[in-house]
């Protein structure tokens, strides 16, 4: 369970991030944070594992305050906690069993890890992860040879193989095309109710939020204006959570293609 | 055939035309100042060089073969002394390059500590490290390993610290947020993204050390220099020509293995 208490964020040169956040996401949802660019979603979902610091507030995650977190106690938080981006952030040169044996970073000694000396059942996870979502044919690839959508399911794989109790997703399909798009979410959705993994995406499309979330945060300007299940929301809503009326572009499409 | 209009011409204002009309004319008083201060005595040198050349180029082409032993031996050394110097120089740059590098320490005084070493270094020319080498160490090859080491390392470290500086830290990132100690994001975020530009820069600086170590026997560092300034005291031009040909053979072949390792890596 995540709680945010009172969270507020101001970043250094004076803007505020987050104001006066309060939010429980309970474990197993699959929740998908709107909002227009500078929102606020970013810093919200990457105060969860602490890529940035919230400056007030409390934010309890299985109970425990994880602001005070650093070193070990850090570590030990973001090995629970897997992160997809929008630029996958694979290491293009490695290959794509190296890339998805890195999710198995925070669980492999330091020594171990350096001289490749993974574990057999880890080395079966990565393998198992990549059949998952259907690439490991590419297994000896190196990543820069894959597509777009070949490199988000890798980076997908190798949160699978860290097995994370949390997966946040920040714009992961910004960068595809709807199709592609369509399936990386098929993937995260269907993750998210196999393994019972509470998962947060962050996506400014409404219809990709309105078919795969089951329930939606809208931000604006760094404070949370909507927070409901799906079945709730309408386009009333989301012109709400905008500030302005629906455009062509707040929608990706191409959901009958997939 | 359409007319097009023409872009509107870049606004530009009379202070930047000024500046730059100063900067040009700043240039060429520069060069005028710098040709009239050395003060080239052009028909002496024109006289010089026509009465040497006569007695000096054709033997030039005309290489002694007898030295072909000793030539090969000592340019063999040259070689050795090149690869023993950058190699040391390729080891030493890597703390230097990330200490230098920006983006691999919070504050920004171990990296401007760095950069001002590798400077320092980069301010002594390899001869006079050989001299100071020879006078530590004694005129032999080692003082031209250490000369060229010394001097390769100013240059790879600074070259490395840029590699590292241009790295995606975005990937770094992702392996902290997995979980990832520093040292395993430096093995698995980092070092993928630099190994091959590391090991290009290496060879391509082996390139020129094999250049650079030819010259230093000149101050008793050894390798082939020591021939050259032999026979060019000697005036034993044929000789002269014989070395001259081995060294331009070695660096041939050395450039082009090199220009094609370099192109497999990267």
């Amino acid at each position: 369970m995540i709680e945010f208490k009172d969270i507020g964020l101001v970043y250094p040169n004076g803007t505020e991030g987050l104001k006066n956040i309060n939010v429980t996401i309970n474990d197993g949802e699959f929740v998908v944070m709107v909002g227009l660019s500078g929102a606020g979603k970013s810093t919200f979902i990457r105060s969860i594992n602490r890529l940035v610091t919230p400056t007030s507030g409390s934010l309890l995650i299985d109970d425990e305050d994880i602001l005070s977190y650093r070193g070990s106690d850090l570590r030990k938080l973001r090995t629970k906690i897997g992160m997809i981006f929008q630029n996958y952030n694979l290491v293009k040169r490695s290959n794509v069993l190296k890339n998805v044996l890195a999710g198995r970073l925070g669980h492999t000694g330091t020594f171990r890890s350096i001289f490749n000396l993974y574990k057999k059942e880890d080395v079966g996870l990565a393998y198992e992860s990549l059949k998952r979502v259907n690439i490991d044919e590419k297994l000896y690839n190196r990543a820069d040879e894959l597509s777009g959508g070949q490199q988000q399911r890798v980076s997908i794989a190798r949160v699978l193989t860290q097995k994370p109790k949390y997966i946040l997703a920040d714009e992961p399909v910004a960068s595809l095309d709807p199709p592609t798009s369509h399936q990386v979410m098929t993937y995260l959705k269907k993750i998210n109710k196999e393994d019972n993994i509470t998962t947060i995406v962050n996506l400014h499309f409404i219809d990709m939020a309105m078919e795969y979330a089951d329930r939606i945060i809208g931000m604006r300007a760094g404070e949370v204006v909507f927070d409901g299940p799906v079945s709730e929301v309408s386009e009333k809503t989301f012109e709400e959570i905008y500030g302005r009326t629906i455009r062509e572009d707040d929608l990706r499409g191409g959901a009958n293609e997939s | 055939m359409a007319t097009y209009s023409l872009p509107p011409k870049k606004e530009q204002s009379s202070f930047k035309k000024f500046k730059k009309i100063f900067i040009l004319l700043a240039v060429i008083a520069l060069y005028v100042w710098t040709f009239l201060g050395i003060d080239i005595d052009w028909t002496r040198a024109v006289e010089r060089a026509a009465s040497n050349f006569h007695r000096v180029i054709p033997k030039l082409f005309s290489p002694d073969w007898a030295a072909a032993g000793e030539v090969s031996q000592k340019i063999l050394e040259t070689i050795f002394i090149a690869f023993a110097g950058s190699f040391m120089a390729a080891i030493l740059a890597i703390p230097l390059g990330f200490l230098a590098a920006k983006n691999m320490s919070r504050g920004k005084l171990l990296s401007a500590i760095g950069k001002w070493i590798l400077s320092a270094i980069r301010a002594f020319p390899d001869i006079i490290l050989a001299i100071l080498f020879v006078v530590a160490v004694g005129p032999n090859a080692f003082a031209g390993v250490l000369a060229i080491a010394i001097g390769s390392t100013g240059m790879l470290g600074k070259l490395y610290s840029e590699v590292v500086e241009s790295i995606d830290m975005q990937v770094v990132e992702a392996m902290e947020a997995n979980g990832a100690n520093k040292v395993q994001a430096l093995f698995y975020g980092v070092l993928p993204q630099i190994i091959p530009e590391f090991l290009s820069y290496a060879i391509y600086r082996f390139e020129i050390d094999i250049r650079a170590s030819s010259i230093l026997g000149i101050v008793g560092a050894g390798g082939i220099g020591t021939m050259i300034i032999f026979a060019a005291n000697n005036r034993n031009w044929n000789e002269m020509g014989m070395i001259l040909l081995a060294i331009i053979i070695v660096v041939t072949i050395i450039d082009f293995i090199s220009a094609r390792i370099r192109r497999k890596i990267v």
